[in-house]
């Protein structure tokens, strides 16, 4: 029987693409006002942006229950004894917490190992990716798990804000603190550092922070998976994975928009980039 | 005017469903509040949480008489309570339903006495009472209306307008007491909660329900300006240990016994309830003691247990790194209230005074870099005068100094901008050097005299304009000047200019100059900043 892999919602991996990999995805929540929806299911990415800009209502974040995980390990076990969880960095949400609490719940009935990746969107996707490969290989839960946890060391990513009022607001900012308060429009570019927003630099326009990403992934020489995300500008991810073509072959690489959970801190313009190095 | 005499429990439900619905259309602006993003947080939501199971609970109370019925929505507080307001919420709903115990209907007189009975019940259930927050509140409204009552007032709608005062007084008066927040310039969140909350019943009874409908809460402003910002205020407000809240269910609980037992376990205890149910709140580090306790005693329901340590954590990394970075210091010499703003705001570690015509000695700056924390400083002269005295800094301190060589504001503020937080020294003034070299510098300043430079006639007093530090414009205007200036540039490859504007120059003109180039340049984005600097007029950067 071979590893199921179960990730998050906001590995940015899409309900389309997990049916093809044959993972579960568990939704985080994304609430406005009264209402809530589960992220990228009953709420897509241009729905949620159109909301954001015109909601009177800020969106807020719930992590998935310890229920709906435990509804998922039941499911899996019927089918398998082995289930890898990957969850985005605990730093960022409650989510891994779920994930454990019903692991318990579970009781043995299966083999579950939960990992936090310390990562998010597709630092997390990559990982979550690498791990289907592994599993398809016929690795077992020891051999994946040891895969994810070295991808993890392994793993860089920068991303390019327009704006931290998004990210300040949702109380996500972590070490990127210092960048707020800035007298001139600065457009930040932020990495996650032990599973936490850090600061990387500063730039003053559109172009400088594309420069920026572009320089940030050829500066590593030996890639072994790379994607690019967006979350309203596609035209500008196409561009960027046009150029990073010289350096990367430009169909291996993995295009996402960010799930609405993620656009309610990062906002609207967001661009990104994660690669995982190679050996 | 309208004047009631006594109200009965169904009548209490009504009111105190209605100041619900009141508390919904605010509870948004009073999450706001929150001074600090601790589990705790989320003041209002939690206190429209705890009401909505108080007045689902008010259904189920087997009488309609008031006694009934405040019993219930105790029982239904106590049950429902989420966070440090919620539980204080209800045992102020435990007052009252002791105070109400055995009447079919409450008077203004028994309002007064069940009032002091919450304040009591309120102070009771917090191990470590704090002054400037929703205890100050009730205790303070408890007061009013019984001094309102001495004078003999027999009307609820008046002891309960007394009520509404009392507490916006008290809310206002919430950042006098605590100094978190007169820091942070607001007032106590779950304070103002309990102010919208009584605002709501008075409505309800002076009978407005249908103007309730089309209004908001207004939430109480403080007349006092944050003096610090909020996020640098955590210090000595320290979230320690886990947060660890449970509802306990048994029989003959002693709440006064579980706190007295408790109280050595931790910090900000609460434990409020009756014989049969106890809800304990407790910051400790070790919850699995405080569990194992409360188990011996009954079941154990809604329980959570957070870490606290790890957002204080946070909090710690966060003000360390306010600097630009951990190990590394930034100096720089800036002319100017307004430019020494931008590079503090942007993250420089120490401004030395200084510029044309004032240059900063090799003392200035070295007592500069010796002062600072790190070991490694990068100076920014941002003047091609000061570079040389820059240079001779490392010669004389056991630090490592380098010096990217800024000779002008917008260089210095381009490398400051590129300072990677990642990236080590060396590849930093790599860095930062290219990202001075990215952007052009024209500075616009008065001739001191009259003078003949290659084909240039320049009269004393008129406008001169220098790019990149060399004089290539005269004019009649500034504008004119910058006008000659930026139409020999490429400005197809430009995004951001950048208009820092003088200690001379109006703000008007300098707003004027930036419209003007807007019309020219649509696709530019211009910015208009005061620099206050000495001599120049202008300052702008083009990158």
């Amino acid at each position: 029987m071979a590893v199921e892999i179960v990730t998050d919602s906001l590995s940015d991996i899409t309900p389309d693409f997990a049916k093809e990999l044959g993972i579960t995805t568990v939704p985080v929540y994304v609430r406005f006002g009264e209402e809530v929806f589960r992220d990228r299911i009953e709420m897509n990415t241009e729905q949620f942006y159109y909301r954001l800009v015109h909601d009177a209502a800020f969106p807020t974040t719930t992590q998935p229950s310890p229920g709906d995980f435990f509804d998922v390990f039941n499911k899996l076990a019927k089918k398998t004894d082995e289930v890898l969880v990957i969850t985005l960095s605990s730093k960022l949400s409650g989510t891994y917490q779920s994930a454990l609490q019903a692991k318990n719940m579970m009781e043995d009935r299966c083999r579950i190992e939960i990992i936090d990746s310390l990562q998010v969107i597709m630092g997390l996707g990559l990982i979550v990716i690498g791990a289907v490969e592994k599993a398809r290989q016929g690795g077992t839960l020891d051999e994946l798990a040891d895969w994810v946890r070295w991808a993890m060391t392994r793993m860089h990513s920068a991303m390019f804000f327009d704006t931290l009022k998004y990210l300040a607001k949702g109380g996500r900012i972590g070490r990127a603190q210092s960048f707020l308060g800035s007298m001139l429009s600065v457009k930040p570019i932020l990495t996650l550092k032990d599973g936490e927003v850090s600061p990387l630099t500063r730039v003053r326009s559109r172009a400088a922070g594309k420069d920026y990403l572009y320089n940030f992934v050829a500066g590593f020489p030996r890639i072994e998976r790379l994607a690019v995300e967006h979350a309203t500008t596609p035209g500008e991810a196409s561009e960027l994975i046009e150029r990073l073509g010289a350096i990367y072959p430009k169909d291996k690489i993995y295009q996402s928009t960010v799930s609405p959970v993620i656009g309610t801190y990062v906002g609207p313009h967001v661009l990104s980039v994660s690669l995982l190095e190679a050996e | 005017m309208k004047q009631i005499r006594s109200i009965g429990g169904q009548e209490l439900r009504e009111m105190f469903a209605a100041a619900t619905g009141w508390l919904e259309k605010s509870s948004a602006e009073i999450d706001a509040l929150n001074v600090f993003p601790v589990p705790d947080g989320d003041t209002g939501t939690n206190m429209l949480l705890t009401m909505r199971s108080t007045i689902e609970e008010a259904y189920r109370a087997p009488d309609h008489s008031a006694s009934a019925v405040a019993y219930a929505m105790a029982h239904g507080a106590l049950m429902g309570a989420r966070g440090n307001s919620g539980v204080i919420l209800s045992q102020i709903l435990r007052g009252l339903a002791q105070g109400f115990a055995e009447k079919e209907s409450f008077t203004a007189a028994d309002l007064a006495s069940a009032l002091q009975e919450s304040s009591t019940m309120a102070y009771e259930g917090i191990s470590n009472p704090v002054e400037g927050t929703m205890l100050t509140v009730i205790k303070d409204v408890a007061a009013a209306v019984q001094t309102e009552r001495a004078g003999n007032g027999r009307d609820l709608i008046a002891a309960m307008e007394t009520a509404v005062n009392a507490a916006g007084e008290s809310v206002a008066n919430t950042p006098k007491l605590l100094d978190v927040l007169r820091e942070a310039g607001v007032v106590d969140a779950g304070g103002q909660g309990l102010h919208t909350i009584l605002d709501g019943a008075l409505r309800y009874l002076r009978g407005e329900m249908e103007q309730m409908r089309f209004r908001k809460p207004q939430i109480i402003v403080t007349d006092m300006h944050a003096t610090k910002l909020p996020q640098m205020i955590a210090a000595d407000e320290v979230p320690y240990g886990y947060c660890t809240e449970f509802l306990l269910k048994g029989e003959k609980l002693d709440a006064a016994k579980i706190r007295k037992k408790l109280e050595k376990k931790g910090e900000s205890l609460i434990v409020v309830g009756d014989d049969f149910a106890a809800r304990i709140h407790i910051h400790t580090l070790e919850p699995g003691d405080v569990i194992a306790y409360a188990t011996g005693l009954g079941t154990l329901h809604q329980v959570s247990v957070r870490n606290m340590d790890e957002q204080h954590q946070d909090y710690l990394e966060m003000q360390k790194d306010r600097g630009p970075a951990v190990d590394t210091a930034i100096v720089t010499v800036v002319a100017g209230d307004g430019l020494a703003d931008v590079f503090t705001s942007l993250g420089v570690t120490t401004i030395v005074p200084g510029g044309q015509t004032m240059n900063p000695s090799t003392k200035d700056l070295l007592q500069a870099v010796e002062e600072v924390a790190s070991d490694k400083a990068i100076i920014l002269p941002n003047n091609k005068n000061i570079v040389a005295t820059a240079n001779q800094v490392q010669s004389f301190t056991e630090k490592r100094i380098e010096v990217v060589p800024s000779k002008t504001v917008p260089q210095g503020v381009a490398a400051l901008l590129a300072f990677d937080y990642e990236a080590d020294l060396e590849s930093n003034i790599q860095i930062m050097a290219r990202a001075m070299a990215a952007v052009k510098t024209i500075e616009i300043c008065r001739a001191v005299r009259s003078a003949k430079l290659g084909d240039l006639k320049i009269k004393k007093r008129q406008p001169i304009g220098f790019l990149d530090g060399d004089l290539v414009a005269v004019g009649e205007s500034g504008l004119e000047v910058l006008n000659k200036m930026l139409s020999k540039l490429n400005l197809n490859k430009i995004e951001v200019i950048t208009i820092y504007y003088g200690a001379d120059t109006k703000s008007a003109e300098a707003e004027q100059v930036a419209s003007d180039i807007r019309s020219q340049y649509p696709q530019l984005q211009i910015e208009v900043v005061r620099g206050g600097q000495p001599h120049y007029n202008y300052i702008i950067s083009i990158e």
